[in-house]
């Protein structure tokens, strides 16, 4: 079983929030008094919390109000696209017999317990409100950017919003309706604005080999408590790749343009304190260790060729690392490529375009 | 019927309402022209159904029945401006359809009032009030249909053809089944003054 990254405890809880549930809560804390008001439980008082947030500094190229002015709608209202919040799994040796070995599905591991979330499915429901290895979390996914990223959900759920801003998700919470976009990871409007959600690695593969990596992995099933098409995706295919996946159209304009790289190139990105960096997909296939700096901090991707995706380890001291016959050499020792004695950051696949618009000075190491 | 004549029949509403509704039951009285509006009923639905995502070709999926829990609130739950929750799904080797309760009396309604408007258009070429009636009332019949059929898949049509949204062209997506609605209905009323129900009749 491979290394999970360190995750911090939440509790599981599935209530949808309400709006008098909010106010009643919010005046409870103007009193100091939590559940003072008649009729108030611990139970609404814990609808009304927000996803735990988290001290990060990310680059921030856009004020909130530029953020703001920037979403549009995308036709589905608030829950129009509905998150699945109960979700059912199989296990891996029965999966949905829509699910094809080459398929895109997105995998999570956290404490032991490995699941995965085909693509098919989630691009008609973009959230996924989940409990894996005892943390509350959410898998998100967002077709038109080619993103998929997972966040500690704690008390509260994520649904979407039908917001859409740089042609990416806009989550938002059901304890406080603060609005998430989802690359962003940052509030920008409600009672969370200006803060982060706390994230975790989701990893972009395909079913065949998640499988082999983790043979005892769960998978979800249709069975969403939604009746949709599951198996005709709107926008493209994925396997083979086609339609909006694969041709330079966006469905919006983004937030700034470059030409570096075609449109929907899938590239790793990664964004901290140091700015935000980008890894074409492509290069790190050919190159398996690509190196560079952000900030002058170097940093090292390296590609992990069993699930098709890569890692991002920050490497302030200059380590050497070199990719030996399948395994990675970090200063002559030999590692498994998720496991580095290095500082891993959070990195995603992303649409080329998607993360030029919201990191316009990212930096690209090739 | 001379020019002042005609002229004072279009200004007076309640003879337009009449002249309307003989016209329209007149379409569902004649066998042709009863033919024609099933025909593009059926067409129409087949083809709304299809562009809103509740048909589609699956000959890969068994036969099946689902439907979900609690459907008659569900019904109404929104998935796009003019679009709504399907509540149960039919799979029958060849063909998937979802079934959305809302989304096929939106459908129905617009079906209709094409086939209507189609039924009338052929009755007026066949049987003109005057100076006889051309293939452009059938047209303008089916223009707002069109535009109206858009409004449950905006987005989606918008990626297939690949042109990109702006916020303007979003709200109008809003508007785009209320004003097809009303256009489908202008229609009728227009392409209904174009034909000799009496002479029909006989």
């Amino acid at each position: 079983m491979r290394d999970s990254p360190t995750t911090n405890g939440c509790s599981r809880r599935s209530v949808l929030g309400s709006a008098t549930a909010v106010g009643l809560t919010a005046l409870a804390g103007c009193l100091g008094t939590p559940g003072i008001l008649d009729g108030v439980t611990d139970d609404e008082n814990a609808v009304a919390e927000g996803p735990p947030t988290v001290d990060r500094s990310f680059p921030q190229e856009y004020t909130i109000e530029e953020l703001n002015d920037a979403n549009l709608s995308d036709g589905p209202g608030q829950d129009g696209i509905p998150s699945i919040d109960d979700p059912q799994f199989a296990p891996s040796d029965e999966p949905p017999a829509n699910l094809e070995g080459g398929d895109p599905v997105f995998g999570v591991e956290l404490n032991g317990e490995a699941k995965a979330y085909p693509q098919y499915t989630l691009v008609w429901h973009e959230i996924v409100n989940d409990v894996v290895g005892g943390e509350s979390v959410a898998v998100t996914y967002c077709p038109l950017t080619g993103t998929a990223q997972g966040f500690y959900r704690g008390e509260s759920e994520l649904g979407v919003s039908g917001r859409l801003i740089n042609s990416n998700l806009v989550m938002f919470d059901r304890g406080t309706e603060t609005w998430w976009p989802q690359i962003l990871a940052l509030g920008i409007r409600g009672p969370h604005e200006g803060e982060y959600l706390e994230e975790f690695q989701v990893v972009w593969t395909t079913w065949d080999r998640w499988r082999e990596q983790y043979p005892e992995t769960a998978v979800l099933t249709e069975d969403t408590g939604h009746i949709r098409n599951y198996g005709d995706d709107p926008y493209g295919e994925y396997n083979p790749r086609r339609g909006y996946y694969e041709n330079d159209n966006t469905l919006f304009a983004p937030l700034a343009t470059d030409d570096r790289f075609p449109m929907k190139a899938v590239v790793i990105g990664a964004r901290n304190a140091d700015g935000a960096m980008a890894v074409p997909k492509d290069t790190l296939r050919e190159r398996t260790v690509v190196e560079g700096t952000m900030s002058e901090t170097p940093y090292v991707t390296v590609y992990d060729e069993a699930l098709d995706t890569g890692y991002v380890y920050r490497n302030p001291d200059g380590k050497s690392v070199e990719a030996d016959e399948g395994t990675v050499v970090v200063d002559g020792d030999s590692y498994e490529s998720n496991a580095l004695p290095l500082e891993r950051e959070i990195g995603f696949d992303a649409m080329w375009f998607a993360w030029y618009g919201y990191y316009p000075s990212t930096v690209v190491h090739e | 019927m001379s020019t002042t004549g005609r002229l004072a029949g279009w200004l007076n509403p309640r003879s337009r309402i009449e002249e309307t509704i003989a016209a329209t039951l007149l379409v569902v009285r004649r066998y042709d022209s009863l033919a024609v509006a099933t025909a593009v009923v059926i067409g129409y639905l087949v083809a709304f159904l299809w562009a809103v995502g509740d048909l589609a070709v699956r000959p890969d999926v068994a036969a099946n029945l689902i439907v979900i829990d609690d459907p008659l609130s569900r019904m109404f739950d929104r998935t796009g401006p003019a679009s709504f929750e399907a509540v149960a799904m039919v799979d029958t080797g060849v063909v998937r359809i979802l079934i959305s309760p809302v989304n096929a009396a939106i459908g129905l309604l617009l079906a209709g009032l094409v086939g209507v408007n189609l039924g009338l258009t052929y009755l007026a070429v066949v049987q003109p009030a005057a100076c006889g009636i051309g293939a452009g009332s059938g047209l303008l019949a089916s223009f707002p249909a069109l535009l109206s059929g858009t409004v449950c898949c905006g987005p989606v049509v918008l990626i297939a053809l690949g042109i990109q949204a702006r916020g303007l062209m979003l709200t109008m997506f809003v508007w785009l089944l209320p004003v097809g609605i009303g256009l489908l209905l202008v229609s009728q009323v227009y392409v209904a003054g174009k034909i000799d129900v009496a002479g029909a009749s006989t």
